[in-house]
């Protein structure tokens, strides 16, 4: 069959090897795996509430993904930011939460040890609150 | 005839002391505890466990809504990241188009099969 692809075969998934065009900037992917992201996934949907929210209103107005490709970035460099501030300041709390979490199948109801000691960490070293909004209807 | 009555035979009587009462009355022992009790002990272990499952559902739905939330949470900078590298195919793929097709004038590189402004992915992805 043609193809422009060389005719090895791989046993890997196929990855598009082209770079992004020079015209986009560069941002640093987060390189993060499931676990430690859902353990700061409440700290980062608190600290980056506003460029979330800009982003995700952005996508709602054209689902291209060419067109939010900043807010996408400043989105990707906020929570970043947090991942970095909590892993500077609270590595042990964060390591044992997400390291629970990782061997309790991600149920956060397993990990509510850890997870105190993390929340409280955060809250007094950078000023952070676990909160889940109240769900109604009327909640814009 | 000695030991005999007076014509040779004996009256049967009541023993001595007399024949004990006559149990007329109704005797039904008491076998633990009342009716009423079993009645409310039933029902107050019932609506213990009523309260029980009331409380589990109402933590079970807390949970489930923590859950929502960690997610949609996350769901920006995921989407973000998708979009970066599905930019980043799509021009790729695009420039591809353009190099395959630029023997043929009046081609367009990346024109959508649909004739609308909403943004359609593609349906068939080139590898």
């Amino acid at each position: 069959m043609a193809s422009h692809r060389p005719a090895v075969l791989n046993d890997q998934p196929y990855t598009d090897p082209n770079p992004l065009p020079s015209s986009v900037p560069h941002v640093d992917e987060l390189g993060v795996t499931s676990a430690p992201l859902k353990s700061a996934s409440f700290f980062i949907g608190q600290h980056c509430k506003e460029v979330n929210e800009d982003f995700m209103l952005c996508k709602q107005e054209n689902r291209d993904p060419a067109h939010c490709l900043s807010e996408g970035r400043k989105v990707t460099r906020c929570a970043a930011d947090v991942i970095g501030k909590i892993k500077e300041s609270c590595l042990a709390e964060f390591d044992a939460h997400w390291q629970c979490l990782e061997k309790n199948n991600q149920y956060f109801q397993a990990c509510r040890k850890p997870e105190k000691a993390l929340n409280q960490c955060v809250f007094t070293k950078l000023i952070h609150e676990k909160s889940s909004p109240i769900f109604t209807r009327v909640q814009k | 005839m000695s030991g005999s009555g007076f014509h040779g035979f004996k009256q049967d009587m009541p023993p001595p002391g007399g024949y004990e009462a006559i149990k007329y009355k109704r005797n039904l022992p008491v076998r633990g505890v009342g009716g009423a009790v079993v009645f409310s002990t039933v029902a107050a272990i019932c609506a213990f466990g009523f309260w029980r499952v009331g409380a589990g559902n109402v933590e079970k739905r807390e949970l489930k809504r923590e859950q929502a939330w960690s997610r949609i949470n996350l769901v920006p900078l995921l989407l973000a990241e998708q979009d970066r590298d599905a930019y980043r195919r799509q021009q790729a793929a695009l420039a591809r188009e353009k190099e395959i097709m630029k023997d043929y004038p009046g081609w367009e590189a990346g024109k959508s099969t649909y004739n609308s402004s909403r943004y359609t992915p593609n349906t068939i992805v080139v590898l």
